[in-house]
């Protein structure tokens, strides 16, 4: 069974990130296991109108007000028109929103269901419950989850934190991690020797936006403590944000300009050259639902030291890293453990890379997603999908029922709609069901002014069979490209 | 899994027996079925097992079943990424699920009579702006001469000064008593330390930037003509500068930098009193030059829009006044006072000569900047005190309403002071029980997910 999906997100290229690649990775995956996958985002600064990306990848730039970071306005019912049509146009059947932040894949949700397409979340971060932001947030995901086919979450952790903020029943929440292009991330090379002055001594990498949130702190409290316990130690910092004035300022008062190295801001391609001139990769962050950072430091065949924070503890397997408590004196006692660790040639890091190539795949999380799509559609018994009992008992017919009864597994009718969003509370849930009106209306009168036979239908980018390699369908793929947009 | 064979295992065995930790796992048990011991959940806590379906004993019957021969055929499910199981991707372990959610770990729960105590220091606050308020009232209506009003402001804030600080100094003397016996309880134990860790070389280190931090503020007034001399310092104060020091450099494993900024020279109390009414004249005087202009400041405006405003800014007053800081607070939120002050300063200007204006500003700054410093000590020396000055302010502004809204005399100050009593008290304790069943709406979640407070050491600040 293939599908016709739309990925949408705020968050897209050119724009660099986790979020982003994770879209881009995930729909060539999919697009390779024969599906047919739209990208829909908002119009970045010089990047306008339809793209195609490798692999036939078709990316809407939805011209869109941009209020803050690259999230766009929150207008609940403008984006609706232009959505309809790119759905209608397209074909599309599923509709996959990515990033809690993002209000076009909030706004994307909501129209789907309106329209009667199945819709699947999949949330990235973590959120606290406390502070005011995080209320307003979780609010609103509230309102989207409320009528959700699925949701997917990162770690164990974020879908703890999913279900809770959102209310939502665990068994519609699927855990499929993220993964690293394990090729990108490969150890050094004999042929790629370390710089000559390197060799006695232990370089410690740290990759990471200079935020507080980040850890910052803690590495600018750790650092000159490192450094004056273990004389061979260098460090590597690369990223930058409002934090970097900080670690300028401990440089210059501990002195250490010649054995912390600050890059700056690189890229995501140049990651993998940092890290392989190190050892250790550090990372002292303060909240994290992933960390595919410490992954793609693994696959560098690096030492990974990291707080146990967020979903981290769920990532590398122990061999590969040493946790610390957020804790200066933790932080640097696990830093030390690690380096006479690695004095001592206790590790092993030359297989680290297969390992984690193994762990971690593109391929397996499309193929992991694939099966939330089959599940939601209705090709996996519902039996199946939310967890078989014992089968052939009378449970099992109970079990059935009663998963169809959850919110979002089968009901487009409006009536249930409405009472899904009902329950989000006292005075939000009248709301949230006057905006589902509002939208089922805007809905009717789009299918009156603008009616469906009057949108042309696009030719699909020529689909690869299932399971065929990329090279044999290769010269039909562009005889037929050609046929199509040759005129 | 095929990958992880022996060697890497093999090679961090010393790595593995370091950290070894129950709820980890080696590579050997992605493919060695043992499970770790977990604690067992009483009860589910998603409900999954059998609130939905009806019969619970059976289902929870099957589940356990289930559960015992699942871990001869299939591993137990892990809260991992990295190891492939043989779970689907929505499974939800109903034991280990939700398992660190905290739900109001700081609680605390309120007691009643506690909270009527805490509650005293609003109910000063809020009797005090009253009194004010009444006081202008009855100076606009002209009932009362602004010069008695002002007079006993000023006795009162005279008096109260004294007592505030007899407090201070005997405060003093007895912290800087305290000090002395730490410094030679330091110095003793110090000595031995001293000689043989190597910590005594650090100290030495400091001592060099800790001497020139406490010398600059003691030269810095000198420069700056407040003709503060530098060698009565000593005979004040117990403590000389260099003892000050070397108990500084000794603490440094213990004091944090707060108390390196709190400990150097303190100008003695003659001259801090000195000080003081040398600033009180100042204030008195540039007082007296600016009334014709505070007179005439919001002249233009109609009376509507002053009582207005100035029923706003006591409301700010009253809100962000900052009722819990300690006696050690020198003037806390400015927004509040700053309200307050022209709060009274737009009123008089609806007042009719230049004495009444000078009268009603000295008068609110006795009351809004100087009181609320008198009360945090009072509350903070004597609590008895305090409920005494309580029991007045409630029923001063008892009277002082009650005479402002019926015009009358000394029937309608009873009236007014009982009714104001029993109000306050009620309000008190009502509050109090509704503040306590609010209580129960209270759920705050703490988990994993919440970003880490980092811990860290300052050492270089």
């Amino acid at each position: 069974m293939t599908y016709r999906i739309a990925m949408v997100s705020d968050f897209f290229y050119p724009q660099p990130g986790g979020v982003e690649s994770h879209i881009y990775q995930l729909s060539t995956k999919l697009i390779d296991r024969g599906h047919k996958v739209i990208i829909i985002t908002h119009a970045y600064k010089g990047r306008t109108g339809v793209r195609y990306l490798t692999n036939g990848l078709k990316v809407y730039h939805v011209p869109f007000f941009v209020i803050y970071r690259e999230t766009t306005f929150p207008t609940v019912f403008s984006f609706f028109p232009i959505f309809r049509n790119i759905i209608i146009r397209e074909g599309i059947e599923i509709v996959h929103g990515h990033a809690s932040l993002s209000n076009l894949c909030h706004e994307a949700i909501l129209h789907a269901r309106t329209m009667g397409l199945r819709t699947v979340f999949t949330d990235h971060s973590l959120f606290g419950f406390a502070d005011a932001a995080s209320i307003l947030t979780n609010k609103l995901l509230k309102f989207t989850l409320s009528d959700v086919d699925h949701v997917i979450c990162v770690s164990h952790t974020c879908k703890e934190n999913t279900v809770l903020r959102a209310s939502l029943d665990p068994l519609m929440v699927s855990v499929i991690p993220n993964a690293v292009v394990a090729e990108n991330f490969r150890p050094r090379q004999p042929s790629e020797p370390l710089p000559p002055s390197s060799h006695d001594t232990i370089t410690i990498v740290v990759i990471s936006r200079l935020f507080y949130n980040k850890g910052t702190d803690l590495l600018i409290a750790a650092i000159p403590r490192i450094c004056s316990l273990h004389p061979n130690v260098r460090f590597l910092i690369a990223g930058s944000g409002p934090k970097a004035i900080d670690v300028e300022q401990m440089l210059e008062r501990n002195v250490l300009h010649d054995r912390v190295e600050m890059l700056g801001p690189i890229r995501h391609e140049e990651v993998r050259d940092v890290m392989i001139r190190g050892h250790i990769y550090l990372h002292p962050s303060l909240t994290e639902a992933f960390g595919t950072v410490i992954v793609e430091a693994a696959s560098c065949g690096l030492y990974v030291v990291c707080t146990r924070v967020g979903g981290i503890p769920e990532v590398l397997p122990p061999h590969m890293t040493t946790f610390a408590k957020p804790e200066e004196d933790d932080l640097v006692a696990a830093t030390c453990h690690a380096i006479s660790l690695l004095k001592a040639g206790k590790l092993s890091t030359h297989r680290f890379h297969e390992q984690v190539r193994d762990m971690y795949s593109w391929t397996d999380v499309a193929a992991r997603t694939e099966r939330v799509y089959d599940g939601i559609s209705g090709v996996l018994s519902a039996e199946a999908f939310y967890g078989a009992r014992t089968p052939g008992d009378a449970a099992a017919a109970a079990a059935a029922t009663w998963a169809r009864g959850r919110a979002g597994v089968t009901s487009f009718a409006l009536i249930d709609r409405l009472k899904r969003y009902y329950g989000c509370g006292i005075w939000a849930g009248k709301l949230f069901c006057l905006c589902v009106v509002v939208d089922y209306l805007l809905y009717v009168v789009l299918e009156i002014f603008a009616p469906r036979a009057r949108i042309d239908r696009v030719r699909d980018w020529p689909r690869k069979a299932p399971g065929l390699d990329g090279d044999h369908d290769a010269p039909r793929a562009r005889r037929l490209r050609n046929k199509s947009w040759g005129n | 899994m095929p990958p992880y064979d022996g060697s890497p295992a093999k090679a961090h065995k010393s790595v593995v027996t370091q950290t070894l930790d129950p709820s980890r796992l080696a590579p050997e048990d992605a493919f060695y079925a043992h499970s770790p011991p977990r604690r067992q959940r009483a009860r589910s806590p998603l409900g999954l097992d059998g609130a939905a379906r009806g019969d619970k004993s059976e289902v929870t019957r099957r589940l356990s079943e289930r559960r015992s021969s699942g871990r001869r055929r299939k591993s137990q499910w892990r809260k991992l990424l990295w190891v492939k199981q043989s779970y689907p991707d929505n499974y939800t372990d109903e034991y280990t699920f939700l398992e660190q959610l905290q739900r109001n770990p700081q609680l605390r729960p309120y007691e009643f009579w506690r909270l009527v105590a805490d509650s005293t220091a609003i109910v000063q606050h809020v009797c005090s702006v009253a009194i004010f308020i009444c006081c202008f009232t009855g100076i606009f209506q002209e009932r009362v001469s602004p010069l008695v009003i002002v007079t006993w402001g000023t006795t009162g804030t005279v008096l109260g000064w004294g007592l505030w600080d007899s407090w201070v100094t005997k405060a003093d003397e007895k912290e800087a008593a305290a000090k002395a016996e730490e410094v030679a309880r330091r110095v003793t134990e110090g000595e031995d330390d001293d000689s043989i860790s190597d910590s005594g070389l650090i100290m030495k280190e400091r001592k060099t930037p800790s001497l020139e931090l406490t010398r600059s503020p003691s030269e810095e007034p000198a420069r700056n003509g407040h003709a503060v001399p530098t060698s009565p310092n000593g005979a004040t104060f117990p403590i000389s500068p260099s003892a000050d020091n070397s108990s500084d450099g000794f603490a440094t494993h213990e004091y944090d930098s707060m108390d390196e900024d709190h400990l150097p020279w303190v100008p003695s109390r003659a001259q801090q009193r000195l000080a003081t009414i040398k600033s009180a004249l100042l204030i008195y005087s540039a007082l007296l030059g600016l009334s014709p202009i505070l007179k005439s400041l919001t002249k233009s405006t109609t009376s509507d829009s002053i009582w207005a405003m100035s029923c706003w800014l006591l409301c700010i007053n009253i809100f962000f006044f900052d009722y819990s800081s300690g006696a050690g607070a020198k003037f806390p939120a400015s927004l509040s006072t700053n309200a307050a002050l022209m709060a009274s300063t737009v009123l008089a200007s609806r007042l009719t000569s230049t004495t009444h204006v000078f009268s009603l500003t000295l008068f609110s700054i006795e009351v809004f900047g100087l009181f609320p410093v008198f009360r945090r000590h009072l509350r903070h020396v004597s609590w008895s005190g305090h409920i005494m000055l309580t029991i007045l302010l409630v029923m001063g502004a008892g009277a002082g309403v009650g005479v402002t809204v019926s015009g009358g005399g000394w029937k309608a100050a009873i009236v007014g002071c009982v009714l104001g009593s029993i109000l306050m008290v009620l309000a008190m304790g009502i509050c109090s029980m509704w503040l306590i069943g609010l209580q129960k709406y209270k759920n705050e979640i703490h988990g994993p997910w919440d970003p880490a407070r980092p811990i860290i050491r300052r050492r270089w600040d």
